[in-house]
This record gives C-alpha cells, sequence and structure tokens, in this order.
C-alpha cells in the first residue's frame, strides 16, 4: 500500500520525458528535490544518455576522419578542356595541321614566285634580238637531230612520217 | 533512388542563411560529416550503410544547394535528406536489413581506449561505458520512427520544432515517439514503469 501510494506520487511518464526534453516546471522541480528515486532515476537517465551521446561523437569523428574528403564537382566553363584526352586530341590537331601545311609547302616550293612572276610584266625585247634567239634556237635543234641516233637507227631501222618501221633498202657493195 | 526536396520541408523559423557553407562541399564535408555519421549509423544500424548514405546526402545537398532558401539551419537541412534517403534505403532493402544490424552496427566498445581518462576514475569510466551500451541496445529495439526522432532529440541536440521540419511530422507526432522511446530507455535502464 505504502508503494503503491509513493508510486502514484512519482512523476508520470510524460511528465519523466517533459523533463528529460528540458521542460522543468516549478511542480516538477519541487517533486524531484523532495523525491530521492525520480531524482536519481532522473539523473540515471540523463548520464546514460550523455555517455551514449559522448561515445558515440567519438566513434562517429574517428570513423569519419578516416574517410576522404569529398572534392568539389563544380562545372567548369568549358569542361572538355579539364579532360587529358582534350589536350591530347588538341596537340594531334595542331600537328597535324603543321604537317600538312609543310607539306603543302614542299609540294609547291615555288607556287608564290610564280604567280608573283606572272603577276609581274614581261621585259621589253626587240623583234630583232627574238629573231636571232629563234635562229639559234634553229640551229641548236637541226644539229640535235643530225647527231641522233637512236637504237632502230642502229639496226638499220627508220621512222617514216607515217610511224610505219621499215628497213632501210640494203646497199650492195663491191 | 531519386530523392524528392519537398520546399515545405524548408521553411524554417530559425537560422540564419549560411549558404557560404553549401557553396563549399568539402567544408560541408568536413563539418557535418561526422554529425550525419552518428546520426544515419544509429538510425540504421548499419555503419557501412550509414558511409554511402551520408555521402550521397553531402552531394544531393550541394547539388541542390540553389533551393535552400537559408530559412533554416544547414544540418536540419541535411537530416531532412538523410532522413528521406534512410527511409528509401529501408524500403529497397527491406528485407536484408536487419539482417545485417548486429554485423556492422557501431559498436561502441572500440571507443574504449578513446575516452578521457583524466576526469574520472576507471569504475565511473566502466559505467559510463555499460550505460552507453544499454542506451544504444534499446535504439535497436526501437521502432524507425522513435529512434530517428530519439536521436534527433537527445544526441543531435535538434529542437523539436526543427525535428518536426526535418521528419515531416506534426508535433504532437514528434513528442508521442519521444515519449515512447524514453520510456523505452527508462525500461532498460531499470526504471519503474
Amino acid at each position: 500500500m505504502e508503494n503503491q501510494q509513493s508510486h502514484l506520487t512519482h512523476l508520470t511518464d510524460a511528465q519523466f520525458s517533459d523533463l528529460l526534453l528540458g521542460a522543468n516546471p516549478p511542480a516538477v522541480r519541487a517533486h524531484l528535490e523532495a523525491c530521492p528515486q525520480c531524482s536519481a532515476e532522473a539523473e540515471r537517465v540523463s548520464l546514460a544518455i550523455g555517455s551514449f551521446e559522448q561515445q558515440s561523437r567519438l566513434w562517429a569523428e574517428r570513423r569519419a576522419a578516416s574517410q576522404p574528403i569529398l572534392a568539389s564537382h563544380r562545372q567548369p566553363a568549358f569542361p572538355w578542356l579539364h579532360r587529358p584526352q582534350a589536350w591530347t586530341a588538341v596537340a594531334l590537331a595542331v600537328a597535324l595541321a603543321v604537317g600538312i601545311g609543310v607539306t603543302v609547302r614542299n609540294d609547291h616550293p615555288r607556287g608564290v614566285p610564280q604567280q608573283v612572276a606572272m603577276t609581274q610584266p614581261a621585259p621589253a625585247v626587240s623583234p630583232a634580238t627574238l629573231k636571232a634567239d629563234n635562229e639559234l634556237l634553229s640551229a641548236i635543234d637541226g644539229e640535235l637531230r643530225a647527231d641522233e641516233s637512236t637504237p632502230a637507227t642502229m639496226y638499220g631501222l627508220t621512222v617514216t612520217s607515217h610511224g610505219v618501221r621499215t628497213r632501210a633498202p640494203k646497199r650492195i657493195s663491191n | 533512388m531519386q530523392l524528392i526536396l519537398d520546399p515545405d520541408m524548408i521553411c524554417c523559423v530559425t537560422g540564419e542563411p549560411t549558404l557560404t557553407e553549401l557553396d563549399d562541399i568539402e567544408a560541408l564535408d568536413r563539418v557535418y560529416r561526422s554529425r550525419l555519421l552518428r546520426f544515419v549509423a544509429y538510425s540504421t544500424g548499419d555503419q557501412d550503410l550509414a558511409e554511402t548514405i551520408v555521402q550521397d546526402c553531402l552531394l544531393k545537398a550541394y547539388n541542390a544547394r540553389d533551393s535552400f532558401r537559408g530559412d533554416c539551419a544547414v544540418y536540419t537541412w541535411l537530416a531532412h535528406i538523410a532522413t528521406n534517403l534512410i527511409r528509401d534505403q529501408q524500403r529497397t532493402r527491406k528485407f536484408q536489413f536487419w539482417r545485417k544490424v548486429q554485423k556492422t552496427a557501431p559498436d561502441l566498445n572500440e571507443l574504449s581506449s578513446l575516452l578521457p581518462s583524466g576526469e574520472s576514475s576507471p569504475e565511473l569510466q566502466l559505467l559510463a561505458r555499460e550505460q552507453a551500451q544499454q542506451v544504444s541496445a534499446v535504439l535497436e529495439s526501437l521502432s524507425t520512427n522513435q529512434r530517428t526522432i530519439f536521436l534527433m532529440r537527445f544526441i543531435e541536440e535538434m529542437e523539436l520544432q526543427e525535428i518536426c521540419q526535418a521528419t515531416g511530422m506534426q508535433i504532437s507526432t514528434v513528442k508521442t515517439h519521444l515519449h515512447r522511446a524514453v520510456k523505452a530507455v527508462r525500461l532498460k535502464l531499470g526504471g519503474r514503469i
């Protein structure tokens, strides 16, 4: 009967929870001062929760410290510029462009001078000089034709104007 | 798994706009990772899963930082995201969750060497460790909501209003869960209920 009477006067479940939540009205405070059982229990529960808070915090801090920190994932203005492959591609493109440029320049080494020459006016040459040059060239051409010996002539063949090869008449000597 | 941020959940009453924290993911990580890790680890009972959830939480917060209006504390917002992620995980891994709890739950025993020893006697330290383990054991027996709300209030020391914002529950519901959780802790610690 005495226990039942004291149980009825102890803090209710709701009062106890409110006490742990921080609510401490005068009636509860007065009861705690007068009731060592409720006071001890409140202290025991508070200490237990406090111990759990402390130990779990130490655990979490140690665990978190062992993990790598997240790096920034900000999107750059030109994200492709931040990839190594992009720089490799740029380097290849530059190398190709330079290589093609050099090749084209080597294939047409006189391209630019020719264009310059075509744009320049031809030097003035007198008709007499032109005639003398043409005669000289004709003479040179004639001499070259006279000395011309082809494998066909070596074998006694001649080339006609129609392009038909005939055997030259055999001379009969004494 | 996609997190849908409810704008109504972000309309908080207190707190200063701390947008600069969210703009720097490294600072966000340094400041909040351990707090989130503890909360998620004891909410899920799985420390490996907790690490994954915390990382997802920080990345989602960083990516969705434009939707944060700065009306509440950053941690309240992070706890809201983490709570949603925990729920998603528990939906998808409902059947294997409790099997893993006993294997990878945070072990407070491994912290015995880290506890400060200069302020209390070895007997008191042992007592504190036993009490903490009792609370940890009670947490495993609570429902998900009770455990989450108990952790938010007593471990993360969030205000009731912040818990409402983070969980999306009414304050009366939050109080009910808290009372039940406290009752369970009292029972475990030998209270007269």
